[in-house]
């Protein structure tokens, strides 16, 4: 069989037509663009119109005050903010190893089992870290303990979920070996499924750590503790110079640690 | 000794994969089951250990620990009825019973060591097996089936750095480690070139005759299997066509098993030396 003899010429096959699927997603996506534009009122003169016009946020930023940095109010903010995400990941991660195998067929002993568990990390995952801090501020009052309450089940949905997907991707054949040898069901889960995942398990804990550190930036402004706290302190007194000061830390922060964990990930996996 | 009797297996799919069998297998015979693909071969051997339930029939497995590498003394003989077996109950049983699988099975991240020690997890509380602290008993356990193999210097590296053959002997020390009556082998030749193939069926073999553990090996290969087999049976449709000595088994007797007749995708080769460096490995022989 040689390519330059064909035995037959075969009829080259038209160009199938685009699919009904994809031009109804296209359709769909501009007629929701123009609604909303349409609904909210959207325009650019607007935006270009508000910059221009005299703003306390912005004008702080041109006096952006960076010795708020060096002050321990903030410094003890940043180091709760800290603390509150590595325990945070740390409790919430170690929960989330086990709720993800359970959720899987080869995981979980019994089907009930499992639909409990999927059950349980879909209430968790579809409740965003804010509702969490508002909710745990009722329930225990104002400062880190809500705020680390809210990154355990932060941390358990994310990593959850991330470790979930990759648990649907394992190779079974050592999962069956382990049920030849009469291995308990743990001891199978432990020897033949965990260190198939644990590189990436490990690196989404990593990352994890990444969004909870940007998450407590944010809980602070509902009373849950860390450097959120400091930026609404200075916010609601209308000291943007100061506000400024600190988001320019954090994010120095974050940058740090987000290109150190992008560093140890790339080599786990 | 395993005993099959009037013993069905039909799948969820309506495939009767093996239909009335009356077999039994004594303490330490090496038997070679041959057939086509689809004859049931798989279906046989994974009954043994409850990997797959009977659906009609009876299957009683006798387990009497004997010699092994751990010294066990002769144990108390237990007898299974593998039938309906669940449980605590079940799990004995497979720590009886080792298996070694065409595709080696081996979790590939971690160490040759953690993979035989897998073999030890009937023993070894599962707190320990949580933190990975195995006793040292266990790990010399797992030191000497590596040894018994002679891959013991990759003890520490990671299983996905070894070659075919290599994973394989790790599979078989693996099963050793667990002290076992019986070995079940699916095909365990079937992705190694012939060499390989050769010093693979050799360790079985000498791993049969020094410990009389139960040998059963599912082979594709009528020349492996008439080389290695104590005795063969032939299986076509799920039914048992052929049950005699390997000497007995001849060109003739293999038409009839595959209903058809031979080919050159049939027999394996010789082992040819000098190829691939690990097949020229020979194993000791074994103190008769
Ligand atoms: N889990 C299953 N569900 C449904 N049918 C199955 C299942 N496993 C095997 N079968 C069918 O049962 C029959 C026997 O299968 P089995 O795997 O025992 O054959 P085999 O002799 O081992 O074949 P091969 O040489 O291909 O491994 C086949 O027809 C197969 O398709
Ligand atoms: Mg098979």
């Amino acid at each position: 069989m040689s390519a330059t003899a064909p035995s037959r010429r075969v009829a080259r096959p038209d160009e199938p037509p685009p699919s009904r699927f994809g031009v109804a997603m296209g359709v769909l996506f501009v007629v929701m663009t123009a609604l909303s534009v349409v609904s909210t009122g959207f325009s650019l003169d607007g935006i270009i119109e508000d910059l221009g016009r005299r703003n306390d946020s912005i004008s702080g930023l041109l006096n952006i005050d960076l010795s708020v940095i060096t002050s321990t109010r903030t410094l003890t903010a940043f180091v709760e903010t800290l603390q509150m995400a590595v325990v945070g990941t740390i409790i919430g991660g170690a929960a989330a190893l086990p709720l993800a195998l359970a959720s899987t067929e080869v995981g979980a002993r019994t089907t009930t089992v499992r639909w409990l568990v999927r059950a349980f990390n879909n209430v968790v995952r579809a409740i965003p870290d804010i509702l969490w801090a508002l909710l745990f501020v009722a329930m225990v009052g104002i400062g880190v303990l809500p705020g680390l309450l809210a990154l355990v089940f932060f941390s358990i949905a994310v990593t959850t979920k991330l470790t979930s997907d990759v648990l649907d991707g394992i190779d079974l054949g050592p999962v069956e070996a382990a049920d030849a040898t009469g291995a308990a069901h743990v001891a199978k889960l432990r020897t033949a499924v965990v260190p198939q995942i644990l590189p990436a398990y490990s690196s989404f804990l990593l990352y994890n750590f990444e969004l909870n550190l940007r998450a407590s930036a944010v809980l602070g402004l509902v009373g849950a503790g860390g450097i959120g706290t400091r930026i609404e302190f200075y916010r609601s007194a209308g000291r943007w110079p100061e506000v400024w000061g600190i988001i320019v830390l954090f994010f120095a922060i974050t940058f740090v640690v987000e290109r150190l964990s992008i560093m140890f990930r790339r080599r786990l996996v | 000794m395993i005993q099959f009797s009037d013993a069905s297996v039909t799948y969820a799919g309506g495939v009767h994969a093996m239909q009335h069998l009356d077999l039994t297998i004594e303490q330490g015979e090496f038997v070679v089951i041959v057939g086509l693909s689809g004859a049931g071969k798989s279906t046989l051997v994974r009954a043994v250990n409850g990997l797959v339930p009977l659906t009609g029939g009876s299957l009683q497995v006798d387990v009497r620990p004997g010699r092994s590498l751990g010294g066990r003394s002769e144990g108390e003989p237990t007898s299974y009825d593998v039938v309906g077996l669940t449980g605590r109950r079940l799990r004995d049983l497979r720590a009886e019973v080792g298996m070694i699988f065409q595709g080696f099975n081996l979790v590939k991240r971690t160490t040759v060591l953690n993979n035989v020690l897998m073999g030890r997890l009937h023993r070894v509380p599962t707190w320990r097996t949580l933190l990975g602290m195995y006793p040292a008993d266990d790990v010399e356990l797992a030191m000497r089936a590596l040894e018994r193999v002679e891959i013991v210097d990759k003890a520490y590296v990671r299983a996905s750095n070894l070659s075919g053959g290599q994973q394989q002997r790790v599979g078989i020390a693996r099963a050793l480690a667990q002290e076992p009556s019986i070995i079940l082998a699916d095909e365990p030749v079937a992705s190694l070139d012939p060499p390989t193939s050769h010093a693979v069926m050799r360790y079985l073999q000498q791993i049969n005759r020094e410990f009389g553990i139960t040998t059963i090996v599912n082979l594709h290969f009528l020349d492996l299997a008439t080389r290695y087999a104590d005795r063969i049976v032939g299986l076509r449709n799920g039914e048992l066509v052929f049950d005699g000595p390997g000497s007995a088994a001849d060109e003739h007797v293999f038409r009839d098993i595959y209903g058809r007749s031979l080919t050159a995708d049939d027999v394996m080769g010789e082992e040819e030396r000098g190829g691939d460096a690990e097949a020229v490995v020979t194993p000791p022989t074994s103190p008769a």
